[in-house]
Protein backbone atom coordinates (compact mmCIF):
# COMPACT_ATOMS: atom_id res chain seq x y z
CA UNK A 1 0.00 0.00 0.00
CA UNK A 2 2.74 2.48 1.25
CA UNK A 3 4.59 1.35 -1.96
CA UNK A 4 2.09 2.23 -4.53
CA UNK A 5 1.44 5.22 -2.81
CA UNK A 6 4.91 6.46 -3.34
CA UNK A 7 5.18 4.82 -6.62
CA UNK A 8 3.12 7.69 -7.82
CA UNK A 9 5.38 10.14 -5.88
CA UNK A 10 7.32 12.43 -8.34
CA UNK A 11 8.97 14.09 -5.74
CA UNK A 12 9.43 13.12 -2.31
CA UNK A 13 11.16 14.99 0.97
CA UNK A 14 11.07 12.85 3.69
CA UNK A 15 11.84 14.53 7.72
CA UNK A 16 14.37 16.54 5.93
CA UNK A 17 16.64 18.70 7.90
CA UNK A 18 19.94 20.77 6.73
CA UNK A 19 21.93 23.18 8.72
CA UNK A 20 24.62 25.66 8.01
CA UNK A 21 26.54 26.02 11.39
CA UNK A 22 23.84 26.71 13.94
CA UNK A 23 21.57 27.90 11.47
CA UNK A 24 18.32 25.82 10.49
CA UNK A 25 17.57 26.54 6.62
CA UNK A 26 15.46 23.53 6.11
CA UNK A 27 13.65 22.31 9.65
CA UNK A 28 12.16 18.78 9.43
CA UNK A 29 10.22 19.45 5.77
CA UNK A 30 8.25 16.53 4.30
CA UNK A 31 6.85 17.69 0.72
CA UNK A 32 5.58 15.28 -1.36
CA UNK A 33 4.00 15.81 -5.33
CA UNK A 34 2.20 13.71 -7.25
CA UNK A 35 3.18 12.63 -10.78
CA UNK A 36 1.62 15.12 -13.35
CA UNK A 37 1.21 18.24 -10.26
CA UNK A 38 2.80 21.41 -11.10
CA UNK A 39 3.98 22.73 -7.64
CA UNK A 40 4.74 26.46 -6.93
CA UNK A 41 7.14 26.89 -4.10
CA UNK A 42 6.40 30.47 -2.21
CA UNK A 43 8.29 31.84 0.56
CA UNK A 44 10.35 35.43 2.28
CA UNK A 45 13.87 35.44 0.88
CA UNK A 46 15.73 33.43 3.76
CA UNK A 47 13.05 30.97 4.16
CA UNK A 48 14.90 27.86 2.84
CA UNK A 49 13.72 27.95 -1.28
CA UNK A 50 16.62 27.75 -2.70
CA UNK A 51 18.23 24.87 -0.03
CA UNK A 52 15.23 22.67 -0.64
CA UNK A 53 15.96 22.84 -4.17
CA UNK A 54 19.43 21.97 -3.91
CA UNK A 55 18.63 19.22 -1.83
CA UNK A 56 15.99 18.14 -4.28
CA UNK A 57 18.74 18.10 -6.85
CA UNK A 58 21.29 16.44 -4.90
CA UNK A 59 23.70 19.53 -4.40
CA UNK A 60 22.96 19.60 -0.41
CA UNK A 61 22.69 16.44 1.40
CA UNK A 62 20.28 16.63 4.24
CA UNK A 63 21.65 15.97 7.78
CA UNK A 64 17.98 13.75 8.45
CA UNK A 65 15.69 12.26 6.37
CA UNK A 66 15.48 11.32 2.64
CA UNK A 67 15.20 12.87 -0.62
CA UNK A 68 13.66 10.87 -3.56
CA UNK A 69 12.69 12.32 -7.22
CA UNK A 70 10.25 9.36 -8.86
CA UNK A 71 11.61 7.23 -6.07
CA UNK A 72 15.41 7.42 -6.56
CA UNK A 73 17.19 8.43 -3.98
CA UNK A 74 18.65 11.62 -5.03
CA UNK A 75 22.14 10.81 -2.93
CA UNK A 76 22.41 7.41 -3.67
CA UNK A 77 22.08 7.45 -7.41
CA UNK A 78 22.40 11.16 -8.90
CA UNK A 79 22.92 10.31 -12.12
CA UNK A 80 20.48 7.90 -12.44
CA UNK A 81 18.10 10.86 -11.10
CA UNK A 82 19.32 13.45 -13.30
CA UNK A 83 18.82 11.62 -16.57
CA UNK A 84 14.95 11.72 -15.78
CA UNK A 85 15.03 15.62 -14.77
CA UNK A 86 15.33 18.31 -16.25
CA UNK A 87 16.99 21.55 -13.60
CA UNK A 88 16.99 25.40 -14.46
CA UNK A 89 19.13 26.90 -11.69
CA UNK A 90 18.84 30.52 -10.09
CA UNK A 91 21.81 31.56 -12.06
CA UNK A 92 22.72 29.66 -15.07
CA UNK A 93 25.87 27.64 -14.80
CA UNK A 94 26.93 27.09 -18.19
CA UNK A 95 30.28 27.06 -19.65
CA UNK A 96 30.57 30.72 -20.96
CA UNK A 97 33.49 30.27 -23.36
CA UNK A 98 31.92 27.69 -25.21
CA UNK A 99 29.42 28.89 -27.96
CA UNK A 100 25.47 28.42 -27.67
CA UNK A 101 25.55 24.96 -30.41
CA UNK A 102 28.56 23.45 -28.99
CA UNK A 103 27.32 23.55 -25.32
CA UNK A 104 24.04 21.84 -26.62
CA UNK A 105 26.76 19.09 -28.69
CA UNK A 106 28.33 18.77 -25.09
CA UNK A 107 25.20 18.30 -22.91
CA UNK A 108 23.63 16.20 -25.45
CA UNK A 109 26.29 13.35 -24.61
CA UNK A 110 25.58 13.15 -21.05
CA UNK A 111 21.75 12.15 -22.06
CA UNK A 112 20.63 8.98 -23.72
CA UNK A 113 16.76 10.20 -24.07
CA UNK A 114 17.77 13.93 -25.87
CA UNK A 115 15.15 14.74 -28.20
CA UNK A 116 16.95 16.89 -30.86
CA UNK A 117 13.56 16.98 -32.73
CA UNK A 118 12.65 19.00 -29.45
CA UNK A 119 15.57 20.76 -28.86
CA UNK A 120 15.35 22.31 -32.38
CA UNK A 121 11.85 23.45 -31.28
CA UNK A 122 13.03 25.13 -28.60
CA UNK A 123 15.73 26.75 -29.96
CA UNK A 124 13.62 28.12 -32.78
CA UNK A 125 11.03 29.32 -30.18
CA UNK A 126 12.99 31.63 -27.92
CA UNK A 127 15.22 32.74 -31.44
CA UNK A 128 18.39 31.53 -29.53
CA UNK A 129 21.60 32.04 -32.11
CA UNK A 130 23.63 28.92 -31.82
CA UNK A 131 26.61 29.94 -33.03
CA UNK A 132 26.76 33.31 -29.87
CA UNK A 133 29.58 32.41 -28.02
CA UNK A 134 27.24 32.03 -23.79
CA UNK A 135 29.56 34.69 -22.50
CA UNK A 136 27.81 37.32 -24.74
CA UNK A 137 24.33 36.04 -23.79
CA UNK A 138 21.90 38.73 -22.28
CA UNK A 139 20.09 37.45 -19.20
CA UNK A 140 17.03 36.54 -21.04
CA UNK A 141 18.93 34.22 -23.43
CA UNK A 142 21.14 32.96 -20.82
CA UNK A 143 17.82 31.76 -18.97
CA UNK A 144 16.10 30.57 -21.99
CA UNK A 145 19.19 28.47 -22.91
CA UNK A 146 19.18 27.03 -19.51
CA UNK A 147 15.34 26.20 -19.81
CA UNK A 148 16.26 24.65 -23.42
CA UNK A 149 18.75 22.44 -22.02
CA UNK A 150 16.56 21.25 -18.73
CA UNK A 151 14.23 20.48 -21.38
CA UNK A 152 15.71 19.01 -24.75
CA UNK A 153 16.56 15.58 -22.66
CA UNK A 154 12.59 15.00 -22.53
CA UNK A 155 12.21 14.90 -18.48
CA UNK A 156 9.92 13.43 -16.22
CA UNK A 157 10.55 16.45 -13.84
CA UNK A 158 11.27 20.29 -14.05
CA UNK A 159 12.54 21.75 -11.09
CA UNK A 160 12.97 25.72 -11.74
CA UNK A 161 14.84 28.05 -8.76
CA UNK A 162 13.27 31.26 -9.16
CA UNK A 163 13.19 31.08 -12.94
CA UNK A 164 11.47 34.24 -14.21
CA UNK A 165 13.36 36.96 -11.73
CA UNK A 166 15.27 39.65 -12.85
CA UNK A 167 13.35 38.75 -16.28
CA UNK A 168 11.92 41.77 -18.44
CA UNK A 169 8.24 41.39 -19.01
CA UNK A 170 8.37 39.86 -22.61
CA UNK A 171 10.95 37.89 -21.85
CA UNK A 172 8.83 36.18 -18.66
CA UNK A 173 6.25 35.61 -21.64
CA UNK A 174 8.29 33.95 -23.49
CA UNK A 175 9.96 31.95 -20.64
CA UNK A 176 6.50 30.83 -19.30
CA UNK A 177 5.10 29.50 -22.99
CA UNK A 178 8.10 27.44 -22.88
CA UNK A 179 7.36 26.15 -19.01
CA UNK A 180 3.79 25.66 -20.27
CA UNK A 181 4.78 23.74 -23.48
CA UNK A 182 6.36 21.44 -20.78
CA UNK A 183 3.69 21.26 -18.54
CA UNK A 184 1.58 20.41 -21.19
CA UNK A 185 3.17 17.07 -22.14
CA UNK A 186 1.33 14.02 -20.27
CA UNK A 187 2.53 13.60 -16.74
CA UNK A 188 5.16 15.91 -16.17
CA UNK A 189 5.47 17.28 -13.07
CA UNK A 190 7.11 20.62 -12.43
CA UNK A 191 8.25 22.07 -9.56
CA UNK A 192 9.57 25.66 -9.52
CA UNK A 193 10.15 28.47 -6.85
CA UNK A 194 9.12 31.99 -7.17
CA UNK A 195 8.37 35.29 -5.68
CA UNK A 196 6.09 36.41 -8.88
CA UNK A 197 2.15 35.05 -7.20
CA UNK A 198 0.87 35.92 -10.70
CA UNK A 199 3.13 33.01 -12.23
CA UNK A 200 2.21 31.08 -9.06
CA UNK A 201 -1.51 31.25 -9.56
CA UNK A 202 -1.17 31.08 -13.74
CA UNK A 203 1.11 27.97 -13.63
CA UNK A 204 0.51 26.10 -10.43
CA UNK A 205 -1.84 23.01 -9.17
CA UNK A 206 -0.58 23.44 -5.70
CA UNK A 207 1.27 26.08 -3.94
CA UNK A 208 3.46 25.88 -0.60
CA UNK A 209 4.60 28.42 1.43
CA UNK A 210 8.02 27.67 3.04
CA UNK A 211 8.95 30.04 6.42
CA UNK A 212 11.94 29.64 8.21
CA UNK A 213 12.77 26.04 6.45
CA UNK A 214 8.84 24.77 7.30
CA UNK A 215 5.76 24.27 5.10
CA UNK A 216 3.18 26.43 6.62
CA UNK A 217 0.68 25.53 3.82
CA UNK A 218 0.94 22.94 1.08
CA UNK A 219 -2.71 23.23 -1.06
CA UNK A 220 -4.42 23.48 -4.21
CA UNK A 221 -3.83 27.27 -5.25
CA UNK A 222 -7.98 27.36 -6.88
CA UNK A 223 -9.10 26.09 -3.59
CA UNK A 224 -7.03 28.09 -1.48
CA UNK A 225 -8.46 31.26 -3.27
CA UNK A 226 -12.09 29.90 -3.02
CA UNK A 227 -11.87 29.24 0.74
CA UNK A 228 -10.28 32.19 1.53
CA UNK A 229 -11.18 35.79 3.11
CA UNK A 230 -10.53 38.64 4.44
CA UNK A 231 -13.35 39.81 6.87
CA UNK A 232 -13.38 43.55 8.11
CA UNK A 233 -15.30 44.00 11.71
CA UNK A 234 -16.27 46.79 13.48
CA UNK A 235 -16.50 46.12 16.99
CA UNK A 236 -18.78 47.87 19.83
CA UNK A 237 -17.55 50.72 21.86
CA UNK A 238 -15.38 49.36 24.59
CA UNK A 239 -15.38 45.72 23.52
CA UNK A 240 -12.81 43.36 22.22
CA UNK A 241 -12.90 40.24 20.32
CA UNK A 242 -13.94 37.09 22.38
CA UNK A 243 -14.17 34.52 19.87
CA UNK A 244 -11.84 33.48 17.48
CA UNK A 245 -12.70 31.71 14.49
CA UNK A 246 -10.58 29.02 13.12
CA UNK A 247 -8.02 28.79 9.97
CA UNK A 248 -7.28 32.16 11.75
CA UNK A 249 -4.62 33.03 9.30
CA UNK A 250 -3.80 36.72 10.68
CA UNK A 251 -5.63 39.22 12.84
CA UNK A 252 -5.32 42.96 13.48
CA UNK A 253 -6.66 45.31 15.21
CA UNK A 254 -6.89 49.01 15.23
CA UNK A 255 -9.17 51.52 17.29
CA UNK A 256 -12.78 49.37 16.86
CA UNK A 257 -11.82 47.76 13.40
CA UNK A 258 -10.71 43.98 13.45
CA UNK A 259 -9.41 42.88 10.44
CA UNK A 260 -9.09 39.02 9.52
CA UNK A 261 -7.99 36.22 7.58
CA UNK A 262 -9.59 33.12 7.81
CA UNK A 263 -8.57 30.00 5.02
CA UNK A 264 -11.67 28.66 5.89
CA UNK A 265 -14.59 30.47 5.03
CA UNK A 266 -18.67 29.68 5.21
CA UNK A 267 -21.36 31.75 5.58
CA UNK A 268 -21.87 30.12 9.17
CA UNK A 269 -18.55 31.29 10.19
CA UNK A 270 -20.13 35.02 9.73
CA UNK A 271 -23.01 33.71 12.27
CA UNK A 272 -20.90 32.72 14.59
CA UNK A 273 -18.86 35.75 14.76
CA UNK A 274 -21.70 38.03 15.19
CA UNK A 275 -23.09 36.04 17.33
CA UNK A 276 -20.12 35.73 19.89
CA UNK A 277 -18.76 39.03 19.62
CA UNK A 278 -20.30 42.93 20.00
CA UNK A 279 -19.93 43.87 16.48
CA UNK A 280 -21.47 46.94 14.84
CA UNK A 281 -20.59 45.53 10.83
CA UNK A 282 -19.35 42.59 9.42
CA UNK A 283 -18.57 42.81 5.65
CA UNK A 284 -16.15 40.25 3.89
CA UNK A 285 -13.74 40.25 1.01
CA UNK A 286 -11.77 38.19 -1.10
CA UNK A 287 -7.74 38.21 -1.13
CA UNK A 288 -5.43 37.36 -4.28
CA UNK A 289 -2.74 34.91 -3.89
CA UNK A 290 -0.03 37.45 -2.84
CA UNK A 291 -2.25 39.67 -0.28
CA UNK A 292 -2.56 36.24 1.57
CA UNK A 293 1.06 35.16 1.12
CA UNK A 294 2.03 38.51 3.22
CA UNK A 295 -1.09 38.06 5.74
CA UNK A 296 0.13 34.11 6.13
CA UNK A 297 4.29 35.58 6.99
CA UNK A 298 2.77 38.53 8.84
CA UNK A 299 0.60 35.70 11.33
CA UNK A 300 3.30 33.20 11.56
CA UNK A 301 6.02 36.21 12.18
CA UNK A 302 3.21 37.86 15.61
CA UNK A 303 3.09 34.36 16.86
CA UNK A 304 6.58 33.50 16.71
CA UNK B 1 -10.46 36.44 -23.40
CA UNK B 2 -8.68 38.13 -21.19
CA UNK B 3 -7.12 36.89 -17.36
CA UNK B 4 -6.09 38.69 -14.97
CA UNK B 5 -3.47 36.40 -12.41
CA UNK B 6 -3.43 39.09 -9.83
CA UNK B 7 -6.92 38.80 -9.31
CA UNK B 8 -8.59 37.04 -5.92
CA UNK B 9 -10.82 35.43 -8.17
CA UNK B 10 -9.54 31.92 -9.23
CA UNK B 11 -8.83 31.86 -13.04
CA UNK B 12 -11.20 28.70 -13.74
CA UNK B 13 -13.75 30.88 -12.81
CA UNK B 14 -12.70 34.27 -14.40
CA UNK B 15 -12.44 31.95 -17.74
CA UNK B 16 -15.96 30.67 -17.14
CA UNK B 17 -17.06 34.20 -16.77
CA UNK B 18 -15.35 35.07 -20.10
CA UNK B 19 -16.63 32.09 -22.22
CA UNK B 20 -19.55 32.52 -20.67
CA UNK B 21 -19.81 36.38 -22.02
CA UNK B 22 -18.28 35.08 -25.06
CA UNK B 23 -21.60 32.80 -25.91
CA UNK B 24 -23.90 35.61 -24.99
CA UNK B 25 -22.34 38.43 -27.20
CA UNK B 26 -22.25 35.93 -29.97
CA UNK B 27 -18.46 35.35 -30.34
CA UNK B 28 -19.30 31.45 -30.18
CA UNK B 29 -23.02 30.70 -31.57
CA UNK B 30 -24.51 27.34 -30.62
CA UNK B 31 -23.07 24.15 -32.62
CA UNK B 32 -19.92 25.32 -32.59
CA UNK B 33 -16.98 24.40 -31.29
CA UNK B 34 -14.75 25.89 -28.21
CA UNK B 35 -10.87 25.66 -28.43
CA UNK B 36 -9.05 22.94 -27.21
CA UNK B 37 -7.76 22.94 -24.04
CA UNK B 38 -4.20 22.66 -25.21
CA UNK B 39 -4.70 25.82 -27.21
CA UNK B 40 -6.58 27.79 -24.85
CA UNK B 41 -4.15 26.82 -22.34
CA UNK B 42 -1.20 28.20 -24.34
CA UNK B 43 -3.40 31.61 -25.09
CA UNK B 44 -4.03 32.38 -22.05
CA UNK B 45 -0.64 31.22 -20.33
CA UNK B 46 -2.64 29.32 -17.80
CA UNK B 47 -1.84 25.79 -16.30
CA UNK B 48 -4.07 23.13 -18.82
CA UNK B 49 -5.73 21.47 -15.77
CA UNK B 50 -6.95 25.30 -14.79
CA UNK B 51 -8.71 25.01 -18.40
CA UNK B 52 -10.20 21.49 -17.71
CA UNK B 53 -12.14 23.12 -14.71
CA UNK B 54 -13.14 25.62 -15.97
CA UNK B 55 -14.76 23.70 -18.94
CA UNK B 56 -16.02 20.78 -16.35
CA UNK B 57 -18.04 23.39 -14.97
CA UNK B 58 -19.37 25.31 -18.36
CA UNK B 59 -20.39 21.26 -19.24
CA UNK B 60 -22.03 20.89 -15.54
CA UNK B 61 -23.83 24.21 -16.10
CA UNK B 62 -25.29 23.12 -19.85
CA UNK B 63 -24.06 26.10 -21.70
CA UNK B 64 -21.41 23.62 -23.91
CA UNK B 65 -22.00 19.76 -24.39
CA UNK B 66 -19.16 17.19 -24.87
CA UNK B 67 -19.03 15.59 -28.05
CA UNK B 68 -17.54 12.23 -27.19
CA UNK B 69 -13.74 11.95 -28.81
CA UNK B 70 -14.02 15.53 -30.63
CA UNK B 71 -14.76 18.21 -28.06
CA UNK B 72 -16.99 20.91 -26.18
CA UNK B 73 -19.91 22.58 -28.09
CA UNK B 74 -21.79 25.80 -27.07
CA UNK B 75 -25.50 24.12 -26.27
CA UNK B 76 -28.18 26.30 -28.23
CA UNK B 77 -30.37 28.74 -26.38
CA UNK B 78 -33.11 26.78 -25.89
CA UNK B 79 -31.37 23.76 -24.03
CA UNK B 80 -28.97 26.71 -21.72
CA UNK B 81 -32.35 29.02 -21.11
CA UNK B 82 -34.35 25.49 -20.42
CA UNK B 83 -31.64 24.89 -17.57
CA UNK B 84 -31.47 28.20 -16.72
CA UNK B 85 -35.57 28.53 -16.09
CA UNK B 86 -35.65 25.03 -14.63
CA UNK B 87 -32.55 26.51 -11.68
CA UNK B 88 -34.90 29.23 -11.06
CA UNK B 89 -38.27 26.92 -10.41
CA UNK B 90 -35.89 25.07 -8.27
CA UNK B 91 -34.38 27.93 -6.18
CA UNK B 92 -37.89 29.37 -5.97
CA UNK B 93 -38.55 26.41 -4.36
CA UNK B 94 -36.08 26.40 -1.82
CA UNK B 95 -36.70 29.54 -0.83
CA UNK B 96 -40.16 28.45 0.25
CA UNK B 97 -38.49 25.90 1.92
CA UNK B 98 -35.67 27.97 3.83
CA UNK B 99 -39.17 30.15 4.68
CA UNK B 100 -40.97 27.35 6.47
CA UNK B 101 -37.44 26.72 7.95
CA UNK B 102 -36.95 30.00 9.49
CA UNK B 103 -40.55 30.22 10.57
CA UNK B 104 -39.83 27.29 12.93
CA UNK B 105 -37.38 28.35 14.27
CA UNK B 106 -34.71 26.44 13.11
CA UNK B 107 -31.04 27.72 12.84
CA UNK B 108 -29.45 27.91 9.53
CA UNK B 109 -26.88 24.97 9.70
CA UNK B 110 -30.04 23.16 10.83
CA UNK B 111 -32.14 24.11 7.10
CA UNK B 112 -28.49 23.13 5.25
CA UNK B 113 -28.27 19.60 6.67
CA UNK B 114 -31.98 18.65 5.71
CA UNK B 115 -31.28 19.88 2.12
CA UNK B 116 -28.31 17.47 2.23
CA UNK B 117 -30.27 15.18 3.69
CA UNK B 118 -33.23 15.65 0.50
CA UNK B 119 -30.60 15.57 -1.59
CA UNK B 120 -28.67 12.34 -0.79
CA UNK B 121 -31.88 10.43 -0.48
CA UNK B 122 -33.33 11.48 -3.82
CA UNK B 123 -30.04 10.67 -5.40
CA UNK B 124 -29.70 7.18 -3.25
CA UNK B 125 -33.32 6.53 -4.62
CA UNK B 126 -32.03 7.12 -8.11
CA UNK B 127 -28.84 4.82 -7.58
CA UNK B 128 -31.38 1.70 -6.85
CA UNK B 129 -33.79 2.70 -9.35
CA UNK B 130 -31.21 2.26 -12.35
Amino acid sequence: MIAEASANLAIELNGVTRRFGKATAVDDLTLRIPQGHTFGLIGPNGAGKSTTIKLLMGILRPQVGYVRILGIDVFAEPSRMKKRVGYVPEVPQMYRWMRVGELIGFCRAFYPTWNDDECARLLDLFALDTGKKVRHLSKGMAAKLSLVLALAHDPEVLILDEPTSGLDPLVREEFLDGVLGAVCKHQRTVLFSSHALEDVHRLADTVGLLYEGRLLLHRGVEELLTSARRIRAVLRDGCLPRYEPPGLVWQHIERREWMLTVSEFTPDLLQTLRKENDLEHLEVMGLNLEELFKDFVKGRKKTT
Amino acid sequence: MKIDPSSHVPIYLQIVGEIRAAIDAGVFRPGEMLPSLRVLAADLRVNPNTVQRAYDELEREGIVLPRRGVGLFVADRDTRSARGEAEKTVLAAFQRGVQVGQDAGLPPERIRAVFDQALDQALRKGRTRS
